[in-house]
């Protein structure tokens, strides 16, 4: 518990020490650096269609028109949505990007006085079942209802506020993933901003919109709390923005209503400000659910593991000992699952096998490509550890007569196995690691469980080293089991010693 | 019990063995000798399969090899019945002495763990390292090592039994421990082919010498003639 404390103070310390860049260092460098995520990014921010190397949308316009006002000129620095506050103070000086007012955001940073009102919308297959909001409050012929919202975004904190709806909300990291998982059928539904799917709709002519927006509120412009010029700077240029026209005018030129938008910026009311947690309220709201998450880590590692270690023992044999026309075929599995990104394995499973009509449970797509992704990695490390094995000992399988797969199973990929202990423990402990990557496929374990409650409570800081704590103490174990392990199989057998000869 | 008629094999265009010609009768002991590289350990490995052949035919305990690659069924029946007992002794580094002897019966002859096991224990008792049953190799000093060695290549029952200078790589007095099983082996009527650079134990152990040279066969005949 003292070491715990130490850290926190430790990296809290490190926090504090890069302080934010002001309105005075943003005027002296002449550039107002803004944040956001371009990926799936309309109509705020994306790359311009007719040149992908130009960002565009309407944030990109409020961008200039605010740096315009200050003086400087714009710079936009990308993120990954979700994290973008986090890059307050570092690498950027304020976030422009579909942020919420929320009164957990207005805790944690200085919010802007709102630019855009946004409305919920739900959204569903022209030929599915959900016609209205009131059909998810009675489960399907499925159970609950399965329902896709960005992650971190409003949409989602309302969605998983509804406890008067029988519905399952699954976060995705990007702006759209969860149409495409709506239109290949593995959603139900799928709630968002209403100005993004007005942008997408075309995408997705499954895809149509389920009775009016449901629910709505603002966005604002992130900076850092202790930056309190140039907060006061945005905030003063949005409302020369608002007063001479020029927002009216920027929305009119994006389609967005430049009117209504108007009339709902003027009633745009104060939001409460949250009270922040103490650290025992802290860990008695969030360990549970970091605890319930790093079960999930450990039955995606668990699952997963040894089916890589099967897959890659059977590719090592296949390329050492088996016909000649399989092994082309297993050097190109092997090369090719290694010599490209898990991520885009995920996705390839996650999102396209669906395309082709095999829709795999996100749990079963992850386990399946955390599979074949070390099964590359192992096959490598028992083709070592077969290589390894002195030739005689072939040799003398064959001269008892045993065949090749029999000398193969009880004579050398036994003593592989023992040789390539460390390497494949390594793996493992790796793998467990890795399991991160799945949250991109919507399942929850502990880093994104971590990310998700870091971002809606606040605590960055804290909940990072509980949930290092957790991985350690699952991985801590895993590396004493094998090495005990090791140390069984190194173990010649009792009872004899050098008594003869 | 074992013909060789006619043997030729080359490797990278050079002449291993030429026109290697020699019969063994069931319950000789047969002494391959020579100088290094004279062609010995490539004639033995060739009538176990483990080495292939240009021309001629090698027909032993029933079976006959062809030159060319050998089909893995004939290998197999032909090796349950043609033992082998190697230089570097080989043995399964994972297993203990009871299990390197018992593995074979086991997993080819299909015996019962029990039956399998009474089988390695009876051989381990036949070359005096019964107590060592549940030792692993490692601990094992070498002329240990080989025993078990040429108890493993027993449990086949081979009719044949084949040996690959067995005593190279072991002390005089692990030579000596190693030599008296294999001398009690002859005495007991096991067919033998033995690759051996030892004078003494080919002239003890053996009812014929092969002498070899340069992949040829220099001279043949009972020991004291050859000798």
């Amino acid at each position: 518990m003292k070491c715990f404390l130490i850290a926190v103070l430790i990296v809290g310390g490190m926090a504090v020490a890069t302080a934010a860049a002001d309105l005075d260092e943003v005027v002296a460098r002449g550039e107002l650096v803004w944040a956001a995520d371009q990926e799936g990014g309309g109509p705020h921010v994306f790359p311009d269609p007719a040149n992908p190397r130009q960002l565009t949308g309407f944030e990109v316009d409020l961008a200039a028109l605010l740096a315009e006002e200050l003086g400087v000129k714009p710079r936009f620095q990308q993120g990954q949505w979700d994290r973008l506050p986090l890059l307050l103070g570092r690498t950027a000086d304020c976030v422009i990007n579909g942020i919420e007012l929320t009164p957990e955001r207005q805790r944690d940073n200085h919010c802007s006085r709102p630019y855009f009102a946004y409305s919920l919308q739900l959204i569903a297959r022209r030929d599915g079942p959900i016609d209205a909001l009131g059909k998810l409050a009675a489960t399907g012929p499925k159970g609950r209802w399965r329902v896709g919202v960005l992650t971190g975004s409003a949409a989602e904190s309302v969605m998983r506020s509804r406890t008067d709806l029988e519905v399952d909300v699954i976060g995705y990291d990007g702006t759209i993933d969860s149409l495409e998982q709506l239109s290949t059928g593995v959603l139900d539904a799928a709630v968002m901003d209403d100005c993004i799917f007005t942008f997408y709709a075309d995408r997705f002519s499954r895809l149509r919109t389920v009775e009016r927006p449901f629910a709505g509120g603002f966005y604002t412009i992130l900076t850092a709390r202790d930056t309190p010029r140039l907060s006061a700077a945005i905030d003063a240029a949005l409302g020369r923005l608002i007063a001479d026209g020029r927002l009216k005018a920027l929305y009119d030129r994006w389609d967005l209503a430049g009117r209504q938008q108007m009339l709902l910026l003027r009633d745009a009311g104060e939001v409460p400000i949250a009270r922040q947690k103490s650290l025992g309220e802290l860990c008695r709201d969030t360990l549970p659910l970091l605890i319930r998450a790093a079960g999930m880590t450990v039955l995606l590692s668990c699952l997963s593991f040894p089916l890589a270690v099967g897959i890659g023992l059977a590719v090592a044999v296949g390329r050492m000992y088996g016909p000649p026309l399989l092994k082309p075929l297993l050097t190109g599995y092997v090369e090719v699952l290694r010599g490209t990104p898990l991520m885009l394995q995920l996705y390839a499973i996650f999102f396209l096998l669906p395309k082709i009509g095999l829709a795999l449970p996100a749990l079963v797509a992850a386990i399946v490509a955390l599979a074949l992704n070390y099964s590359a990695y192992e096959s490598e490390i028992y083709r070592a550890g077969l290589k390894a094995v002195p030739p005689g000992q072939f040799e003398a399988s064959l001269s008892l007569g045993l065949s090749k797969w029999q000398a193969l199973r009880h004579v050398l990929v036994p003593q592989a196995v023992r040789i390539v202990m460390p390497p494949v423990t390594s793996d493992f402990i790796a793998l467990f690691k890795d399991t991160s990557v799945c949250s991109a496929i919507t399942v929850v374990e502990l880093t994104k469980r971590y990310s998700v409650l870091a971002l809606s409570t606040g605590r960055i800081v804290e909940l990072a080293v509980v949930t290092a704590l957790l991985y350690l103490c699952m991985s801590w174990p895993l590396a004493m089991l094998s090495r005990w392990f090791e140390q069984r199989l190194e173990r010649p057998a009792a009872g004899h010693g050098l008594t003869e000869g | 019990m074992i013909t060789v008629s006619s043997l030729t094999k080359s490797r990278a265009h050079v002449r291993v063995l030429e026109d290697v010609s020699l019969a063994g009768a069931e319950g000789t002991v047969t002494a391959l000798v020579g100088p290094s590289g004279s062609g010995k350990s490539t004639l033995l490995r060739c009538l176990n399969g483990l080495e292939t052949f240009d021309s001629g035919g090698i027909t032993v305990g029933g079976h006959r090899l062809t030159p060319g690659s050998h089909a893995p069924a004939l290998l197999e029946r032909l090796r349950c019945d043609v033992g082998m007992v190697f230089q570097q002794f080989n043995l399964f580094a994972h297993l203990s002495a009871v299990n390197n002897v018992a593995l074979a019966p086991r997993v080819v002859l299909g015996l019962s763990s029990a039956d399998a096991r009474a089988r390695g224990l009876d051989l381990l008792d036949r070359v005096g390292l019964r107590s060592f049953a549940d030792a692993r190799p490692a601990t094992l000093s070498g002329g240990q090592q080989q025993r078990v060695a040429i108890a493993r290549a027993l449990a086949m029952r081979p009719r044949v039994m084949l040996f690959d200078e067995p005593t190279s790589a072991l002390d005089p007095a692990m030579t000596a421990e190693v030599l008296e099983v294999i001398v009690e082996l002859a005495r007991d009527g096991q067919t033998m082919v033995v690759v051996t650079h030892d004078h003494a134990f080919a002239k003890r152990a053996a009812s014929h010498v092969v002498e070899l040279a340069a992949g040829r066969i220099a001279r043949q005949g009972p020991p004291a003639d050859v000798l």
